[in-house]
């Protein structure tokens, strides 16, 4: 029986929905260039780069699979969100790689790839990045139709039917002030949306701390993980390969991920950039930890039989990651329930609208305007920037439902984010401090990043397999991916023969400061 | 309890106080980023820079 009260919890959930739409429809006067949609006119300043970082990186799907971390591996399934706070801190303060990537004046990465590697090559970056991203993002709508339905105690005998029409509302509004406002009204919204997730986030937490305790989430975790529960290198669902291949991730999405350097590259000099990065990055700590409390708290509040009331559809695979928002819909008492759902429609309206830009943005600027010997108008291209973004939100619509997601649902997001991070990263660095490297390395270090990790997808569909060999299966495909992808960068390049002066990447005129 | 897992305690209790805090700050800073920032790409459209409409990229 869940908590929610449809006069007060629906109408906290009501007033947000109408504030958010009002503000991201209101700044739609600002967007006259296709530089105002994609990079919002680079006038973002560091706390609304921050607010709307965090929001961007904070989805419903994010909750679910931190909880479900939390739920199967204890305090050690946060170790990913340490690695991305130690990789965000570091880039931040160095500067590796985004300043030199800021500095060109670019508006995407492949862009500045064109300039070093040569069109094809940005045109083929420009592919596996949208692939990676989009087939990534796929899964998020389904899991938060799957929340908002557990939590909110709709009818479970229709799942399915109240499932995709959560999607198409959530959808749907995400895609309106996006379609309109571009990168503006994704960055407004964001701020919005980054206060009222956070309320509710900490509302929760502190809930739990204080009405559970500390001890009894310790002593769960002691009980069902053993010292592998504080410990990713003691847990036998993670050991040093999890621990590796996220540090890979974390390293590569902090340089490549698109929502992250889109932040960069809408801010408003280079310094600001790098501020973002480093104020941003304990917050991947807490998006890790937090929700990761969360599925403690169910692992110690449910009782060990209580998941086997959920759906047939629930139970197919991995039932763990649906014990939070069970929890929760039991847990957090009326008017709360209202700030969290809102908090959680809030995190997922931000995660899609800025995905839907950023990747958009990309197909736009690096797929269809290099095809074309004149360029589009300012006009026909916020049409077009327009009408991807549309496109973009149907194919979340039909690929959400379509897809049978199986096992861990963080290990998908990291295979599939692989496909383009392995080489993106790899071709970025080569790109940024190797004077030697060249065309031919970067459609090697493309070619392999991709297939390894397509591979794996196509091979765990075909074969079956338990959930700690699919986990370890992934976690060497993906190592495997960023190796090959570096060692076809160094050899191509070595191959190609030295022919005319190599290319390096110049500061754009009036970015300012050292390239 | 706390004495023997100190370290995943105190990075609780410092992610709860750093977000709290941090959450409050970024409302009020960030308001005045996204007032200068409007304000701003306004101006450009009054001073006449790069005005909207059917004008070709470079």
């Amino acid at each position: 029986m869940t908590h929610f009260s449809w006069a007060i919890d629906g109408s906290i959930i009501a007033l947000y929905l109408v504030a958010t739409m009002v503000a991201g429809i209101m700044v739609r006067r600002y967007v006259g260039r296709v530089e105002h949609f994609i990079v919002a006119g680079r006038e973002v300043n560091v706390f609304l780069g921050i607010a709307s970082l965090a929001a961007t990186e904070f989805g419903v799907i994010t909750c679910m699979y931190t909880a479900e971390n939390g739920y199967k591996y204890g305090f050690a399934g946060a170790t990913p969100g340490i690695l991305f706070a130690v990789a965000m801190f570091f880039v931040g303060v160095t500067g590796f790689c985004i300043n030199p990537l800021r500095h060109a004046g670019v508006m995407t990465i492949p862009e500045l790839f064109e300039k070093r590697f040569g069109a094809r090559i940005r045109w083929a970056a420009g592919v596996v990045i949208v692939l990676g991203g989009l087939l990534n993002m796929g899964v998020f709508l389904r899991i938060t139709g799957e929340f908002l339905v557990l939590v909110g105690g709709f009818d479970l005998a229709n799942l399915n039917r109240n499932v995709v029409v959560m999607m198409s509302i959530l959808l749907a509004l995400g895609t309106i002030y996006t379609v309109v406002g571009g990168m503006l009204s994704v960055l407004v919204t964001d701020f919005l949306q980054f206060i009222v997730m956070s309320t509710g986030l900490l509302a929760v937490t502190i809930l739990i701390l204080t009405q559970i305790g500390w001890d009894r989430l310790a002593t769960t975790v002691t009980e069902r993980c053993g010292a592998g529960g504080f410990n990713p290198f003691l847990n036998p669902g993670m050991g040093w390969q999890y621990v590796v291949f996220n540090a890979l991730e974390a390293m590569a999405g902090a340089l490549t991920w698109q929502t992250t350097i889109s932040r960069l590259l809408a801010a408003k000099d280079a310094k600001t950039g790098r501020q973002i990065y480093t104020r941003t990055s304990f917050f991947f700590v807490c998006r890790f930890l937090l929700p990761g409390i969360w599925g403690i708290a169910a692992l110690a509040w449910l009782a060990p039989d209580a998941l086997a009331s959920l759906p047939h559809t629930f139970q197919e695979d991995s039932t763990s990651l649906y014990a939070m928002p069970f929890f929760l819909s039991q847990f957090v008492p009326v008017g709360l329930m209202g700030l969290l759902l809102a908090a959680m429609v809030a995190a997922d309206m931000s995660s899609t609208s800025s995905y839907m830009i950023t990747w958009g943005s990309v197909i736009y600027n690096d797929i269809l305007a290099p095809l074309r010997k004149t360029p589009w108008s300012e006009k026909r291209g916020l049409l077009w920037n327009r009408v991807i973004v549309s496109l973009i939100g149907v194919f979340l619509l039909f690929y959400g439902l379509w897809y049978p997601l199986k096992g861990d649902v963080y290990a998908y997001l990291l295979v599939t984010g692989t496909i383009y991070l392995a080489s993106i990263s790899t071709m970025l660095i080569a790109c940024c401090y190797w004077k030697r490297a060249n065309s031919w390395g970067a459609a090697g270090a493309i070619v392999v990043g991709a297939v390894i990790p397509v591979t794996c997808l196509v091979v765990e569909q075909a074969i079956s397999m338990l959930s700690h060999e699919l986990q370890l299966w992934r976690c060497y495909t993906g190592m495997a991916a960023f190796v090959a992808a570096g060692a076809a960068m160094i050899v191509g390049s070595l191959l190609k023969p030295a022919g005319a002066k190599p290319r390096t990447v110049e500061p754009a005129a009036g970015t300012g400061g050292e390239p | 309890m706390i004495g023997e897992h100190w370290i995943w305690w105190l990075l609780t209790m410092a992610c709860v106080v750093w977000y709290c805090t941090i959450t409050v700050y970024v409302a009020i800073k960030g308001t005045a980023d996204i007032r200068e920032m409007l304000t701003r790409l306004g101006d450009q459209s009054d001073d006449g820079r790069e005005p909207p409409g059917d004008h070709p990229r470079e």
